[in-house]
């Protein structure tokens, strides 16, 4: 138990590699060469899936026709980025993703970790593990069969309506599906139900890291329960909370648009329709390829400065960043 | 189960006869060379003397059983008469547009493809150089094709672009009965038992889904009736805006080119929509039920009173799996009439379906696939492709080419479209001429009276032809109309759902008027003239 002490290896970690690479020589690699030879698929995949496919970026500045091929295909400058910027949706859609983003930061990111923390409490091993699986159970539903579900339950016959209605709460079914105002609720709490057991394991596995003599000496000094969390659980679990936050937040534009096109529909676009969303519907539904990867690439780049904004400020006040 | 073994392995043994063929073939000669000596009349079939392999795409439909089309008795035949084996790739059809634009953006096309839009789908990649312009294929290769151009000026107007160009083979409906796609159908057992004449008008139809939903039709003590039932909007609009006199997209008004959302009339439409559906006489969940199988699950679960749908897949289809329910029969109704007596049918079709193929630019084969699909238009094709193999799926009885009992009644449990598809293409759905027979047969009687009733009032000088734009124009108006149908589709379920009051339709209007709308109908106008002034 306590090799793994995640907090302190968390934070001293960068400074151990930096180390290292000074010292790296080619003895050294033949001495670990096994280790390299398991590197090289890592590294083949990185160059071919994920940085040779850059190249293609470069049609946000053309007219892609791919019987022509990326290369030959015209030049057009950033007649596509206009495109977009003018675009009637341009704003409504980049409200929404940041939006949906934040609401998702606020909502969904802090609701593993109090999971987290209250099954850290739970005495009772048998109900602790019973919990833990049944949370994370909907985390391996399809996307595709949750949102059915979303469908079946919001109907206005469906299960929720009926609660409400037997409950008195409301007198009649509430259509949750084709009202905007209601969209990002559904999303939002939807993404919590299945994805809050998965997202607490990782922080489950740092509250183990931490070590109990500091819960036995914080007993002797007459901290209850509530003192022991708030001064030795909390700090214990900071970074690995603050490297998640820097990962969460360098995918901050990226709002998962595949459960968005399977829930939402025209009356609720105003609320529901992201770039994700967007760029589906001209890209893979109307071929409008060079317009997509335009708005995909301003897209990336916003993610990109964030990430490094967060990590550089992660850095000077947490302590703890990416690099 | 046994047939399927013995195509499979034939098609197995086939295969490599056919691999052999392409390695011992030489390389088609250009078009522009002599066609050969072996084009005597004699020698038209096989089309080719060595076998050959020919590779198309198409989407697997959702009816058909089998897995690959060689399984299909009519396409077996062809490959015994050509000496041309295909080669299927046949990609999922459950996002067809999804299918498609993927397999086009990779840019490695086989030597066909066959797409459910291909007319306006294939001038649009023909133009950028995706598929062989036909034109000159067409008068030395495809004898049969060119025939039936020849005698129907209509057809070869529909399938060329403004430059002249033709780049797919497509699917035909030579006879008027039909051009009757969607029709509004109603449950004839409830206005019977409503005491209900057939609706005519557009009040009629509001009084006559009243009843359905205040009187029970269904005799269950429960209000549980959907009297309208829509899997989205456009299907409502393209039945009741022209008894308005508009319609849900293009339409043409003494030679001008309107946009519906532009006019004062879609107004009125979407208006008599909001009164239906406030009263809870449209479903209340058409935006979110959009799949075929929610309406069947409606009309199966007798709630259903209305909807507007297809004579086979719907009608057919409905009767088949309500037969143990006492006194279930549809009803195909006229189109209705507008408060000021406007009557059109602007649900149909043209002699040109939307389904064709197209033959990759890049194939080394183009004469030998120009050759196949002409060989589709021939008539042992046509009743290959509508009827399947004589004595297989139909008989000959005095001169009518009857569909046999495995067909209809299929011994397995199949209903009558499944079965059909595992004798053949299908006649309405492929690059040949559809029968009228073959829709006759699979109609049931009150769809032939519906189809009858609608045909009359089909009216060419409103309906906008669906001919191909110009590259240019495609790029004026693609990205336009991206944003404006978005606009549209937001603001007029909206208004149906009354979560937008009327008196904002000015607002809508002017919306569109920022949104470019007057450029896009400048461009259909000016390709809507040179279409209609075309030989």
């Amino acid at each position: 138990m306590r090799t793994r002490a995640v907090n302190t290896k968390g934070t001293k970690a960068p400074g151990h590699f930096s180390k290292g690479y000074r010292r790296t020589t080619f003895k050294e690699i033949t001495k670990n060469r096994s280790l390299y030879i398991m590197l090289i698929p890592v590294i083949l995949y990185f160059v071919l899936f994920q940085y040779k496919p850059m190249y293609g970026v470069i049609i946000a500045f053309k007219d892609f026709n791919p019987f022509v091929g990326v290369w030959d295909s015209k030049w057009v400058g950033f007649k596509h980025f206009e495109q977009f910027f003018q675009s009637y949706y341009f704003g409504r859609i980049l409200r929404n993703t940041v939006l949906m983003s934040l609401y998702q930061l606020i909502f969904a990111f802090p609701a593993a970790i109090i999971l987290a923390l209250l099954l850290n409490e739970v005495k009772n091993q048998a109900f602790k593990r019973i919990v833990q699986s049944i949370s994370y159970l909907p985390h391996f539903i399809s996307l595709v069969v949750v949102s059915g579900m979303i469908i079946d339950f919001l109907q206005p016959d469906g299960i929720i309506n009926r609660l409400i209605v037997a409950a008195g709460l409301m007198k009649e079914p509430i259509n949750f599906l084709i009202m905007p105002e209601w969209f990002r609720t559904v999303f939002i709490s939807s993404g919590i139900w299945q994805g809050i057991g998965w997202s607490s394991i990782i922080y489950l596995a740092a509250l183990s890291g931490i070590n109990p003599s500091l819960y036995e000496a914080a007993v002797v000094d007459g901290a209850g329960r509530w003192k022991q969390m708030l001064h030795i659980t909390l700090p214990g679990l900071m970074p690995t909370i603050i490297i998640l936050l820097i990962i969460n937040i360098g995918s901050f534009m990226v709002v998962g648009f595949d459960k968005i096109i399977l829930l939402y529909n025209p009356a609720t676009y105003e609320t529901a329709d992201v770039i994700g969303s967007f760029v589906f519907r001209r890209g893979i539904l109307e071929a409008n390829y060079s317009f997509t990867a335009a708005v995909g690439l301003f897209n990336s780049m916003i993610n990109f400065i964030l990430l490094i904004l967060v990590n550089q400020i992660a850095k000077k006040k947490a302590e703890s960043s990416l690099w | 189960m046994v047939l399927i073994l013995v195509l499979v392995i034939s098609a197995c043994s086939n295969n490599n006869g056919g691999n052999k063929g392409k390695t011992e073939e030489v390389p088609s000669p250009p078009a522009s060379e002599a066609p050969g000596t072996e084009k005597g009349e004699d020698a038209y079939l096989p089309l080719v003397a060595e076998p050959l392999k020919l590779t198309a795409w198409t989407l697997i439909n959702g009816n058909f059983r089998g897995e690959n089309n060689n399984e299909k008795p009519s396409f077996k035949k062809m490959q015994e008469l050509t000496n041309i084996e295909i080669d299927w790739t046949m990609a999922s059809a459950a996002n067809p547009v999804e299918s498609f634009n993927l397999l086009m953006a990779g840019g490695q096309l086989p030597d066909m493809v066959d797409y459910n839009a291909m007319l306006t789908e294939g001038p649009k990649y023909g133009q950028q150089g995706a598929f062989v312009d036909l034109t000159k294929y067409i008068d030395e290769y495809a004898p049969n094709f060119k025939k039936i151009l020849d005698e129907n000026p209509e057809v070869k107007r529909l399938i060329t672009t403004a430059e002249g160009q033709i780049f797919h083979f497509p699917q035909l409906n030579l006879s008027e009965y039909l051009l009757v796609q969607m029709f509004p159908q109603v449950r004839q057992d409830w206005l019977e038992k409503l005491k209900l004449e057939e609706p005519k008008t557009t009040d009629d139809w509001y009084n006559m889904l009243k009843a359905f939903k205040e009187n029970d039709p269904n005799g269950n003590g429960k209000a549980d009736e959907i009297p309208f039932v829509s899997v989205n909007l456009q299907n409502m609009m393209k039945t009741f805006a022209p008894a308005f006199g508009t319609d849900w997209e293009f339409y043409v008004d003494n030679g001008k080119v309107k946009f519906g959302p532009n006019e004062p009339k879609y107004k009125d439409a979407l208006q008599y929509l909001n009164k239906l559906y406030m009263e809870g006489l449209i479903d209340p969940n058409y935006l979110v039920d959009t799949e075929f199988k929610f309406l069947t699950e409606k009309v199966t679960t007798d709630r259903a009173g209305a909807w507007v749908g297809w004579s086979g897949s719907y009608m057919t289809s409905f009767t088949d799996l309500m037969k143990d329910h006492a006194g279930f029969k549809i009803a195909g109704t006229e189109t209705p009439i507008g408060p000021d007596g406007t009557q059109r049918y602007g649900y149909h079709g043209w002699p040109v379906g939307s389904v064709g193929v197209a033959i990759s630019a890049k194939s080394k084969n183009i004469i030998e696939a120009v050759k196949w699909l002409d060989f589709q238009y021939s008539e042992e094709s046509i009743m290959l492709n509508n009827f399947g193999v004589e004595g297989v799926s139909y008989e000959m009885v005095d001169g009518y080419p009857k569909f046999m009992d495995v067909v209809f009644n299929n011994p397995a449990g199949l209903s009558s479209t499944e079965s059909l598809l595992s004798f053949t293409i299908g006649g309405g759905s492929w690059a040949t001429v559809t029968d009228e027979r073959y829709q006759e047969q699979y109609d049931i009687e009150n769809a032939k009276v519906a189809k009858n009733k609608v045909s009359k009032h089909i009216n060419y000088d409103i309906s906008m032809p669906p001919f191909a734009l110009s590259t240019a124009q495609n790029e004026i108006v693609v990205p336009l109309l991206a944003d404006i149908r978005t606009f549209r589709d937001e603001y007029a379920n909206q208004f149906v759902m009354g979560k937008r009051t009327f008196d904002k339709y000015d607002q809508f209007v002017e919306q569109l008027k920022k949104m470019n709308i007057d450029k896009v109908i400048e461009v259909y106008q000016e390709a809507y003239d040179e279409y209609m002034t075309r030989s």
